[in-house]
């Protein structure tokens, strides 16, 4: 057991768990960019052990797209001009809760 | 002959169509003995279709019990069945069936008809204010952030915003424009109105003007663009009318005398403005852009500003002038080409700037400088503001010191940031109060900061007057979180290029009084001014001297 959980430290990856329990595994390296996921990984945490982090508060539709917004951001982290996502307008109320949560309203 | 034109289906109450399908096959029919078929003009079902119904003409026959066809009344687009039960002479049908009641002919829509008439002298205009642009639903937030905040039907059914009627003042506005458009007259005269608000749909017909060219004889016709003149001055507008920014042709814009508190950014669109007079409002600033406006060269020739409640350096300070070169070139700006020949117009020169203002994206201010609320009333002692050198950046704690200017590249890189994205979405929701409703709910409840309303209020704002890039990187924001004014001062300016060069004449006074504040907005924490790096000979850098009264 010890050796699963050092493994799944060091794993590239983490999983992100949604109110209704889906999970989706996200690039270790494109959550850092959220500061509440970063803490969330560091130190003593069961979340740091696990790889595994479950937000009740964050539903699977609003899960996806910050996913997706783990992935825009780590493509264009060095690139110029970088278009601008898509957010469908219907869920832009719990995204900005959402990303004042995970700390993801800083400009990079 | 062969090809009769199709009639649209008649809309006779409880009457289906049988799917085409069944019309081919050809079953002599048996007569239909429904005995109480006629009840099928009452209920509300659609009546059964069996496979024998093969005609959608011969239902006409089936209903009533009788071998009789069923009976229509009214115009071709608008049938009703006739109500005779059991009469067989339709002559009989007639005089026994009570007159329909004589009704006052309306005019509305026919669908079929392609007629549409008015019912009143209402424009087109405001027909758009009546769509219902809402959308089905909006995704509430889960209930781990906030768990009341679930829409409930009364909620989602809330009556739509009524239609917004115009004022007395702005139907008068409308009307001289309308007359303008007719007459080809460029010069929109609205002044002394009374206006305290204007609508844009009032504003952006001004676009349609176009002027009647002179023909002359001999001489070529040519095409011209319109040169619009707006006169607003004299009214009582506390906002800048947002469609302006949209009128391309327009050359002179006089808002003097109203009560504006700020001129949006998105003023330096108007690239064939010659003129701009904002004197005597209640601006404490203009937008940074307008600099982009007043270089060389470029079409901005006359500009008044003064009076206005401006924000005023400290009294008594002092500032050096050396690295403003360093400031004024790390921000963005849109360079003018000088044509050749005589120019005549208004140029800046940098003089001094303020220490920048650091904010989170909830708008709490974290840096020690602070600009004064730009709604509060002010003292003229509140009003002033402190400098900081070119060589000097203020930044508070957490924000890590900025390399020398050298060093930073001013492209905007990487992505904006998903809160960013979010408010972009929320303000171009359609419906505003829905959302409005439902940040005030998730602040009560905690799930968002009480900064949020703000930021949300200021995002609308700033995308209603045309948008804001951010002065450093060139990035569109919503949220601008560093904010910094700079003092200028316009100088009138004479460029003569011919064939023996360049010669240039500008007037500068270095009164304090005269610096016209500018105000900047970056769209991040690295977005801030250049700090100019200190020469190792600083001791001559103190000693530059601050130019006075000079022609040169």
């Amino acid at each position: 057991m010890a050796a699963h959980s050092s493994d799944t430290c060091n794993s590239k990856y983490v999983t992100l768990v949604s109110t209704e329990g889906f999970e989706y595994v996200v690039l270790r390296e494109a959550t850092l960019i959220s500061p509440t996921i970063k803490s969330m990984l560091r130190g003593q945490f069961s979340e740091a052990k696990t790889g595994r982090c479950v937000f009740p508060e964050i539903s699977g539709l609003v899960m996806e797209k910050i996913v997706e917004y783990f992935h825009y951001w780590y493509r264009n982290q060095d690139k110029t001009m970088v278009p601008d996502m898509e957010i469908p307008v219907d869920l832009c109320l719990e995204l900005l809760v959402a990303a004042d949560f995970l700390g993801l309203d800083k400009q990079t | 002959m062969a090809e009769e034109p199709t009639l649209p289906r008649l809309p006779g109450p409880g009457y289906a169509a049988p799917p085409a399908a069944l019309f081919s096959k050809g079953r002599k029919r048996g007569r239909m003995a429904f005995g109480s078929a006629s009840v099928a003009l009452s209920t509300s079902s659609d009546p059964a279709v069996f496979s024998s119904d093969d005609d959608p003409a011969l239902d006409n026959y089936m209903h009533g019990g009788a071998r009789r066809k069923k009976r229509y009344v009214g115009s071709w687009f608008d049938q009703q069945p006739a109500l005779s039960e059991s009469n067989d002479s339709a002559m009989g049908d007639e005089m026994r069936r009570p007159m329909p009641k004589p009704q006052a002919r309306q005019f509305r829509r026919q669908l079929d008809s392609g007629v549409w008439m008015a019912q009143d002298d209402s424009t087109d205009n405001d027909e758009y204010s009546e769509l219902d642009l809402r959308p089905a639903k909006i995704v509430t937030p889960s209930k781990g952030f906030a768990p009341s905040t679930v829409f409930t039907p009364s909620k989602l059914s809330s009556p739509p915003i009524q239609r917004s009627k115009f004022t007395v003042q702005e139907v008068h506005a409308q009307e001289c424009i309308q007359k303008c458009i007719d007459e080809g007259t460029e010069e929109v005269d609205l002044n002394q109105m009374s206006l305290e608000t204007i609508s844009d749909s009032i504003l952006e017909p001004i676009n349609q003007i176009a002027p009647i060219p002179t023909v002359t004889k001999d001489v070529a016709f040519e095409q011209r663009d319109p040169e619009i003149k707006l006169y607003l001055s004299s009214n009582w507008l506390t906002q800048f009318p947002a469609a302006i920014i949209h009128l391309q042709h327009l050359t002179v814009l006089s808002l003097r005398g109203n009560r504006l508190t700020q001129i949006p950014p998105a003023i330096a669109s108007l690239k064939n403005l010659k003129t701009l007079n904002v004197a005597q409002n209640s601006l404490r600033h203009l937008p940074g852009e307008l600099v982009d406006l007043m270089q060389r060269g470029s079409t901005l020739c006359e500009l008044h500003v003064h009076p206005n409640p401006f924000y005023r350096p400290v009294e008594g300070a002092k500032y050096r002038l050396f690295g403003a070169d360093e400031y004024d070139k790390s921000l963005k700006r849109r360079h003018m080409e000088v044509t050749p020949g005589l120019w005549q117009g208004k140029t800046t020169v940098l003089r001094a700037r303020t220490p920048v203002q650091f904010a989170d994206s909830a708008r709490n201010i974290l840096s020690e400088f602070e600009l004064p609320d730009p709604d509060a009333l002010l003292t003229p002692e509140e009003a002033r503001l402190r400098l900081e050198d070119f060589s000097e950046l203020e930044t508070p704690a957490g924000v890590a010191d900025p390399s020398p200017s050298s060093e930073r590249s001013f492209e905007p890189v990487g992505a904006p940031s998903l809160f960013d994205l979010a408010l972009r979405a929320a303000v171009r929701h359609p419906d505003a109060a829905e959302i409005e409703d439902a940040i005030d709910d998730c602040t009560m409840y905690g799930s968002l900061r009480p900064g949020h309303k703000t930021v949300f209020e200021r995002a609308r704002n700033i995308r209603q007057l045309g948008g804001q890039e951010c002065c450093v990187c060139g990035r569109k924001t919503l949220n601008p979180v560093t904010e910094w004014v700079e003092f200028r001062e316009l100088c009138p300016t004479i460029i003569q290029t011919g064939a023996n060069g360049v010669v240039e004449w500008s007037r500068t006074e270095c009164l304090q009084e005269a610096w016209v504040p500018f105000l900047r907005r970056g769209c991040s924490w690295d977005c801030i001014p250049a700090k100019a790096p200190i020469p190792s000979d600083t001791f001559a850098a103190m000693k530059q001297p601050v130019p006075l009264c000079l022609w040169r």
